[in-house]
């Protein structure tokens, strides 16, 4: 079981509002990301359902159980920290058998959770090491393990990919993946990259200020961004934004048309110059410079256009967004 | 940022430290303040009536402030001159490649540990008196009269026995400094065409300066108030050749029982002292930010 | 610079270093000689280096004439005492002040540093007439409580600059595992601050070992630390150059090996954390 509810919850640093009230379901065995740019209370929301804070106002139910003043660990939450925060003077051991020591479970228990964790996350070779003879994979892993032998109702993760190289990220981002799907059980994913909530999420929580700005699965977000923010944050690379009289072609205030959804060709709606292409292989990026502004295009692999070339683009119709002078989506 | 039970729990733990600071900072300076202005002598009893700020006049006017005010700034600019100097050249060598660094290091530093009143009796006796001193040997090997350190330059002594004392503080903070230099920045500088001494004076000083700066608060804080070695070696004089204001004080209160008087020469060397905090909390403070 | 010279280079700073080293220990290694020495060995000129009758009178003779043991437990005392003392009082301050910081934390700091700035001369008749009047003159209670609050400030500020370095993520960590918050204290905090917390302590205890200006004031015999025993040498009678170089050796013995092994702490406590 692992459904959280937040009623109307706020928080006040001083008289600083920093997240005004807010309301989110989170259900038994979803994997939600709370996704934003820095600063934008995601992680402060993450430590309100922690209980490592005090929400300033509203209610926090668990489980349908009001949690609001309860300490951290009677809420039967467990969280993996984005420094890993283990136990430095502990083995690996010792530092997957803190929770359970702290919760007076006996010695044999103890043992026999720790190995399988320990398997599970192939972690039994290091299990004797302290933290500062790992790696940072393997750290994670353990901070992992110790988050894991206590059966919580639910995980929160904390950025916990940010302090790894991008290669090993992109491994613990298919790990902690299987390892819900093999858990099954609710988990809260902060993280600033938006790569990382839409490879991994069942729902998305999009922040800004405090504020929730849209809420949905990765590809409701993709194709129907609320507003222009979210449509903004959520793609990569990001959505091209275009305003005044073209604009106004399509009945909007702003346009916006992703990358990937404007052709090149000979001819077309908009003409420019291309000051950088980028060859990936794969895709082939473009920046034209046109009379609406600095155009990005993702073109195919093949695509033979060199820097100073003129080129006809083409946006997609059917993609295309359009927002109000609110950035309020039409 | 934490919850409101763990920061109740902090407000209780620190009381302790702030209420006995606080009681160790406003009773005994309130007192003395209180004193500064009574006729109080603890050879003549009776009441001690107010007095106004006629033990301040006392006290600047005494023959012995103002010989006592410059001693104190010769021996801390003294000091302070011989330690950051030698403090920096001290530095930039052991910070140099060498064979046994370590034992190096850990002889230099030595004199630090070593007590106030040790420290001036070893100088007073064995090195510096002009019969069975070692400098009195020195000064016979080389054929010129031995000196008497004590009577002839009592103050320059003290100030000798003391920069001893405080260079290898000087040098240590200053060695740390130096070695928290990011390497890569004077071999950039080598690249640029920067020589030794360039490298020394464009970079290496620039980044000392903080370091030298606390050496030079910090130093002074405890300078101003030299005590041990001036009661061991001179009692203050010749004469007031050596008296500082912290001695002043100690013979007027201690020595001829004048309460008033004392307290407010006191007072005097609190005003000192702040002044030159003022300076050095700045800097601690700053470094608090950061 | 031609990287072959880099040896001759290192032979010439060698050089240079080990003489400038070995000048400004010399008063210690003449004072340790001497102590070894006969009183007429001792003043003989030329100096005898090391072609002296190498005795042990000297310390025999300061324990029986002026009972030295009892002042070095004096000092032991005073020192231990009044840093275990500060300990006590600075580390839950300290705790506070690293892991739950609120407003006024900085300033409480800086505060706390402020009285350390005030010259003891300022306190010195008050605390006299104080100590007099409670019958604390020449004890060990008067110097172990004064010593303590002279050193708490640099006490609080050391451990605070050591706590600092502890990630509060850990002990957040902690709490979620659910560690109540002296559990959190015991098993976590401590053992991590172990360290900055032994090093704290052996840095008091060479300031208060070394302390001068109160020990004078304050103690005559009774409770008299080593600083004020050996300044009692500076009269004319005890001018006996080996047995003040045993006296000294002893009194500065214990210190400058415990010093030896905090030289990086003591840069970090001395300068507030300001040069690290």
């Amino acid at each position: 079981m692992g459904q959280i509810e937040l009623k109307g919850v706020t928080k006040r640093f001083g008289d600083a509002e920093v997240i005004p009230p807010l309301d989110l379901q989170i259900n038994d065995g979803e994997f939600v990301v709370f996704v934003g740019p820095s600063g934008c209370g995601k992680s402060t929301l993450l430590r309100l359902i922690a209980g490592l804070e005090d929400v300033s106002g509203g209610t926090i139910n668990i489980d349908g159980r009001n949690a609001t003043d309860e300490r951290p660990a009677q809420r039967g939450l467990a969280m993996v920290f984005q420094s890993y925060a283990l136990y430095p003077h502990m083995s690996v051991r010792k530092n997957i058998a803190f929770p359970l020591k702290m919760a007076k479970m006996s010695k044999a228990e103890i043992d026999a959770k720790v190995d399988h964790a320990a398997k599970v996350l192939n972690l039994s070779s290091y299990i004797d090491r302290r933290p500062g003879q790992l790696s940072g994979g393997q750290r994670q892993r353990v901070a992992i393990g110790r988050a894991i032998v206590r059966s919580p109702k639910a995980f929160l993760f904390d950025e916990p990919l940010s302090n790894l190289d991008a290669a090993l990220r992109v491994n613990m981002r298919l790990e902690i993946s299987e390892l819900h799907n093999t858990l099954k059980t609710t988990m809260i994913y902060v993280t600033h990259d938006q790569v990382e909530a839409m490879t991994m999420a069942d729902k998305i929580v999009v922040l800004q200020a405090g504020r929730i700005e849209q809420v949905g699965s990765p590809l409701e977000l993709y194709r129907s961004p609320k507003n222009r923010f979210v449509a903004g944050f959520i793609g990569s690379p990001k959505m091209n934004f275009i305003g005044g009289a073209e604009a106004a072609k399509y009945n909007a205030f702003e346009i916006g048309v992703r990358p990937e959804h404007i052709a090149v060709g000979p001819t077309g709606d908009w003409q420019g110059r291309v000051t950088v292409s980028e060859h990936l292989g794969s895709d082939t990026f473009l920046h034209v410079e046109t009379q609406h502004g600095l155009i990005n295009v993702r073109a195919g692999g093949e695509v033979g256009v060199h820097h100073g070339d003129t080129v006809w683009l083409t946006p997609d119709r059917s993609q295309m967004h359009r927002f109000d002078q609110q950035g309020h989506a039409l | 940022m934490a919850t409101q039970a763990s920061r109740a729990a902090g407000r209780l733990m620190i009381s302790p430290a702030v209420i006995v600071l606080f009681l160790w900072m406003i009773v005994p300076l309130g007192m003395t303040i209180y004193f500064s202005f009574l006729r109080y002598n603890l050879l003549i009893p009776g009441d001690h009536a107010f007095a106004g700020f006629e033990n301040y006049q006392f006290f600047f006017t005494d023959p012995n402030f103002w010989p006592a005010l410059i001693n104190t700034l010769l021996l801390v600019g003294g000091v302070l001159l011989i330690t950051t100097v030698g403090g920096i050249l001290l530095a930039l060598l052991l910070d140099q490649p060498m064979f046994g660094q370590g034992i190096v290091r850990v002889l230099v530093i030595a004199p630090f540990f070593v007590m106030p009143t040790v420290s001036a009796l070893v100088w007073k006796n064995m090195f510096m008196n002009p019969v069975n001193g070692i400098f009195g040997w020195l000064a016979n090997v080389f054929g010129v009269p031995p000196y008497d350190f004590l009577s002839q330059a009592p103050l320059l002594s003290i100030i000798l026995i003391v920069a001893w004392q405080w260079l290898p503080f000087a040098t240590l903070i200053l060695l740390t400094a130096l070695q928290s230099l990011d390497s890569e920045q004077l071999e950039a500088a080598e690249m640029d065409g920067a020589g030794p001494f360039s490298r020394f004076f464009h970079i290496m000083l620039p980044h000392l300066s903080r370091a030298a700066t606390v050496v030079i608060l910090i130093q002074t804080i405890f300078l101003l108030s030299i005590f041990a070695e001036i009661l061991v070696t001179t009692n203050g004089g010749p004469g007031n050749a050596s008296t500082n204001l912290t001695y002043l004080v100690y013979s007027q209160s201690l020595l001829q029982y004048d309460v008033g008087l004392g307290s407010a020469g006191g007072i005097v060397a609190v005003i000192l002292a702040n002044i030159v905090a003022i300076f050095l909390m700045r800097m601690i403070g700053k470094n608090l930010e950061a | 610079m031609a990287r072959a010279s880099t040896t001759q280079r290192k032979i010439v700073v060698t050089v240079i270093a080990w003489i400038i080293a070995l000048a400004i220990f010399f008063p210690i290694l003449w004072t340790i000689l001497t102590s070894f020495k006969t009183e007429a060995d001792a003043i003989a000129i030329p100096p005898k280096f090391l072609n002296f009758t190498w005795t042990l009178d000297n310390y025999i003779t300061v324990q029986e004439r002026s009972d030295y043991f009892r002042h070095f437990m004096n000092s032991v005392i005073i020192s231990l005492g009044s840093t275990v003392l500060a300990l006590i009082v600075a580390i839950p301050a300290a705790w506070s002040m690293a892991f739950v910081p609120g407003k006024r934390t900085k300033d409480i700091l800086m505060w706390m540093l402020s009285t350390k700035m005030m010259p003891a001369v300022g306190v010195l008749i008050p605390i006299y007439l104080i100590f007099r009047d409670w019958g604390l003159l020449d004890s060990r209670t008067g110097l172990i409580i004064v010593l303590m609050l002279m050193n708490l400030p640099i006490v609080v500020w050391m451990l605070y600059t050591y706590f600092k370095e502890i990630p509060g993520e850990i002990l957040e960590a902690a709490r979620m595992d659910g560690a109540s918050l002296g559990k959190e204290i015991l098993y976590v905090l401590t053992p991590m601050a172990v360290p900055g917390i032994a090093s704290t302590l052996l840095l008091n205890i060479i300031l208060a070992w070394n302390e001068a200006f109160w020990t004078l004031n304050l103690t005559t015999s009774n409770a008299a630390p080593l600083s004020t025993f050996i300044a009692s040498y500076s009269s004319p009678e005890g001018l006996f150059y080996a047995k003040l170089s045993a006296a000294s050796t002893m009194a500065i013995a214990p210190i400058l090996i415990l010093g030896w092994f905090s030289q990086k702490q003591l840069v970090r406590g001395l300068t507030f954390g300001a040069v690290k």
